[in-house]
């Protein structure tokens, strides 16, 4: 399987993501992330965890510019994102931007087309205006579209409205649509916090295979702390802003679990708990 | 209301139960109810001073409907006897003002897609643009259709050109203005998701947003096409072509009966367009 070429597979030179020193003010001076440093290796399949308005989103949400920073610096491969007079716009963003896809938690599709059209949105970076205004899609776009569907076992789908589909299916098309991106880097936002137990499995192996024989990072948000351990090599504690917690999953134990949520665990932290209800 | 005790009033023993409070003074952690009515009274009270100013202005006159009864009584039997025979030489004119209402709306149509994703924020990143799109578009909605037909005799020439370009500025005004506000009220996850994979806004927003938008669209440019049918009888009078020009020729000459026969044609041809239109519509939406 390993073997097969797909979407990703030819990704040239893969991207480290290095935060220094980042700090994130939001316009209304609101703190969302403090003096953070970290370095993400590629490859690496990476789990932040933390409260309710810890900075998880902000954190990811930084990675591709779309929230800005304040001070500090990130570098993801070649482009650096600054603050300020320096930040990164127009082209170069968008350019770097096509190196990192993003899922949602919302899944964020357009619902009222097929699900090949959200999946070709992931080759919108490629496309010249002319055709994306026409919809005339160039013949490898739509190939490599469809096989970032064959990727997450949806294929079948392609021609059905994004309205029709289940939440679980959804969100594989949405991760479908950063596959067609050929990205270094997914980010993934709380992906399966708007799925039922059995789903959020399925959705997490996604994440999981595509880390794993693609060598795509990824760097995903998740609220149920037994989710990240079973699925992240990392995992990343945060708590109002700052990080509390950088190590593998089998280092997080109840106490490093208090420190990061600031009281002991409960059934509302674990999935498995919350699916035995 | 025999729930007496709810907390809708002052229970016997007159002192206020926990939690419940007096009027105004919300208990500790939540939030006190904000005060509208005061400000409701005020806006009432100016909407009946303005009425009121507004129906003195005008003076209406009952009293002209009485002096002129015996006069109306005759019109108004002749206008329940239309002449059928002047059906046929209706038609020619009949056909332009569908005609108009079909051409105008289809350009209409056109040139309003783009201008309403200029003039929503959810689509136009750039303020200063935005702002000038919708300036104008206020501009544009500001003048009344019969307005554009007389201005644009005056410039084009009698004819139907002159109509058709009046409703074409008549219409861009309400499809910009609906389809825009559809696209501020319309999800742009979608279109987040575009923009986070390297799009530019304006590919994001075909790809993202228009397919959202689409059957809105559709449904706005059936409506304007009602209303265009309407229109283009009214905007007549002042010149601009169709069934309009027809209806002042024949009331100048008093011919009751041919007028009667045109009001009673426009009354079905609106009716079965419309019911065309909304039969069309609920396919679409
Ligand atoms: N656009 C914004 N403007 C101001 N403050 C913001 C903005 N976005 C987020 N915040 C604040 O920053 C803090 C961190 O928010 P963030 O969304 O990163 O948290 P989170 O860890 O993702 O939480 P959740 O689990 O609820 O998604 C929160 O206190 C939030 O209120
Ligand atoms: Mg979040």
């Amino acid at each position: 399987m390993a073997a097969t070429r797909g979407p990703g597979a030819e990704s040239p030179s893969a991207a480290d993501i290095r935060f220094n020193n980042v700090s994130v003010r939001y316009p209304n001076g609101f703190t969302g992330l403090t003096d953070v440093t970290l370095s993400i290796p590629a490859g690496q399949m990476v789990g932040i965890i933390g409260l309710s308005g810890a900075g998880k989103s902000t954190l990811v949400r930084t990675i591709n510019g779309l929230v800005p920073i304040s001070s500090g610096d990130i570098t993801v491969g070649d482009y650096t994102l600054a603050p300020g007079r320096r930040q990164l716009r127009g082209r170069a963003l968008r350019d770097l931007r096509s190196d990192v896809g993003m899922v949602f938690q919302s899944f964020n599709l357009a619902k009222r087309t097929t699900v090949i059209n959200n999946v070709l949105m992931g080759r919108l970076h490629h496309t010249p205006a002319w055709r994306s205004l026409l919809a005339a899609w160039e013949k490898d776009d739509v190939e490599l579209a469809m096989q970032a569907l064959e990727r997450v076992e949806i294929v079948s789908k392609a021609y059905e409205k994004a309205s029709s589909l289940s939440g679980g299916q959804q969100q594989r098309v949405a991760i479908a649509r950063t596959l067609a991106q050929q990205p270094k880097v997914i980010l993934a936002d709380e992906p399966v916090a708007s799925l039922d137990p059995p789903t959020s499995h399925v959705v997490m192996r996604d994440l999981q295979r595509i880390n794993a024989e693609l060598g795509i990072t990824v760097v995903v948000n998740l609220h149920f702390l037994d989710l990240a351990r079973r699925y992240c090599d990392r995992l990343i504690g945060l708590r109002s802003g700052t990080v509390v917690f950088d190590g593998p999953g089998a280092e997080a134990d109840e106490k490093v679990f208090e420190n990061i949520y600031g009281r002991s665990l409960t059934a509302e932290d674990v999935l498995e708990a919350k699916a035995e209800l | 209301m025999s729930t007496a005790g709810a907390g809708t009033g002052p229970n016997a023993s007159g002192t206020p139960r926990n939690g419940l409070g007096g009027p105004g003074r919300a208990p500790a952690g939540r939030p006190a109810k904000p005060k509208s009515a005061g400000a409701i009274a005020v806006v009432v009270l100016i909407l009946l001073a303005i009425t009121l100013w507004a129906g003195l202005g005008i003076r209406v006159d009952l009293a002209a409907i009485a002096r002129n009864w015996s006069n109306a009584v005759a019109n108004i039997i002749q206008l329940t006897q239309p002449d059928y025979g002047f059906i046929p030489k209706t038609f020619p004119a009949l056909l332009e003002t569908l005609q108009m209402a079909v051409i105008a709306t289809a350009i209409g149509a056109a040139v309003s897609l783009p201008l309403a994703f200029l003039a929503s924020r959810a689509t136009n990143p750039h303020t200063p643009l935005l702002r000038v799109v919708r300036f104008v578009m206020n501009l544009v909605r500001s003048v009344p259709d019969i307005l554009y037909a007389a201005i644009l005799v005056a410039v084009v020439g009698v004819g139907a050109l002159s109509g058709i370009m009046a409703l074409v500025m008549f219409n861009i005004g309400i499809i910009v203005k609906l389809v825009s506000e559809a696209l501020d009220g319309e999800d742009a996850g979608a279109q987040e998701a575009a923009l986070a994979a390297g799009a530019s806004w304006f590919k994001a927003d075909r790809a993202a947003m228009l397919p959202q938008i689409l059957p809105t669209f559709a449904s706005q440019t059936l409506y304007t096409f009602e209303i265009n049918i309407r229109a283009s009888t009214v905007i007549g009078l002042v010149g601009a072509g169709g069934l309009g020009v027809l209806i002042d020729n024949v009331r100048n000459f008093f011919r009751y009966h041919e007028l009667s026969m045109i009001i009673f044609e426009i009354l079905i041809m609106v009716v079965v367009l419309e019911m065309f239109s909304a039969w069309l519509r609920k396919r679409l939406v």
